[in-house]
């Protein structure tokens, strides 16, 4: 089984190398790829100094287009499953090869590594915005998902294809609400996760609120017209 | 507020919701970007629905009439959907600029370094 990691990584210069290197030390049989997404802080250099295989978006377009461009090269280069892999250094590599295991035994689509069966609790407004968008999911699409924010998910060929060819498909949970209510298979794995090694969270006050309100939308109403 | 203008607004939300959700399936609009449709229109059902709210709102601001409220707040909304729309056209134009730059000087780039191998040199 062929798998491709897809790194999307905005002004991560403090943490992308090492992210890179766990990743390369843990699993040298997996793929990966950087996808910079327009950064405006020394991401790129980075990358071309160390040797880094990446590709740089010469604009900043978001994490859905970044992640995009690497269902693509996924997709061209015949990879069988990818893995969306945070450039933060939250995402533990060692439970890249468990989810592939999953996959397989399971005959997944979706494999989640999921927080909450690694014994995890989520605090705060991050646990209720998860508790929220897990039991939306489980009214809209009858699927039990414990961890739907869970960043870290592996999606097989199909889905690959499915990513690359999308006008508006983000590596969301609206997304796996989608696919599950589509009859696809999500299947989940415990995993254990760091909390982000350096650089900014993208959500802030604003977009946590933008975020939720699309995230319920697209599950409650959107779902349906897709 | 007339009871013609609150089944108005009624019609005219559901309508919009519809226009909405064609938009989302025939992919001519993101979800993210629909939100603010969805939104707006269950806002104006809100008020036709319960024209209690306008009346309450507009002698709190000292309006004529409820309904001159209800208008003011759709004015209101599309001034700041415009000036969003605008902000999404600078940028967006930006980005566009960019793009075509770098694929002039990349594609250049690429043409130095073929004449450089084969020993061609431009005009000087």
């Amino acid at each position: 089984m062929r798998i491709l990691a897809i790194i999307p990584a905005y002004n991560e210069e403090d943490c992308i190398e090492q992210t890179v290197r766990s990743l390369v030390a843990a699993c040298p049989n997996i793929d990966y790829l950087v996808i910079n997404d327009g950064s405006s802080d020394n991401t790129g250099a980075i990358c071309r100094k160390k040797h880094l295989r990446h590709v740089s978006l010469p604009v900043n377009s978001g994490l859905t287009a970044a992640f995009q461009t690497g269902m693509k090269y996924a997709e061209r280069h015949g990879y069988d499953a990818a893995v969306q892999f945070d450039a933060d250094g939250q995402h533990l590599p060692e439970y890249i090869p468990a989810m592939a295991q999953k996959m397989k035994e399971d005959k997944a689509n979706i494999v989640i590594a999921s927080r909450i069966l690694a014994g995890e609790k989520l605090a705060g407004s991050r646990a209720v915005g998860s508790k929220l968008i897990a039991a939306l999911i489980r009214l809209t699409s009858r699927t039990h998902i414990s961890d739907p924010t869970s960043g870290m998910r592996m999606f097989d060929r199909k889905l690959i294809h499915r990513y690359a060819r999308s006008f508006d498909l983000a590596p969301e949970p609206d997304a796996i609400a989608l696919f599950a209510r589509e009859g696809m298979r999500v299947a989940e794995v415990p995993a254990k996760m760091l909390d982000r090694q350096g650089g900014v969270s993208y959500l802030g006050f604003t977009s946590s609120i933008r975020y939720m309100l699309r995230t319920c939308f697209s599950i409650l109403l959107f779902q349906w017209f897709r | 507020m007339s009871l013609t203008l609150r089944i108005a607004l009624i019609v005219g939300s559901l309508i919009a919701v519809v226009i909405v959700a064609r938009g989302v399936r025939k992919e001519h609009i993101r979800i993210s970007e629909s939100v603010f449709w969805i939104l707006s229109a269950l806002l104006l059902l809100l008020l036709a629905v319960f024209p209690q709210i306008a009346f309450w709102c507009s002698s709190m601001l000292g309006f004529l009439s409820p309904s001159n409220f209800v208008f003011v707040t759709v004015i209101f909304l599309l001034l700041v959907k415009l000036f969003g729309l605008s902000c999404d056209v600078s940028r967006l134009s930006y980005k566009v600029d960019q793009l075509t730059q770098e694929q002039a000087l990349e594609t250049r780039q690429k043409k130095d370094g073929t004449a450089a191998a084969s020993g061609m040199t431009s005009l000087k």
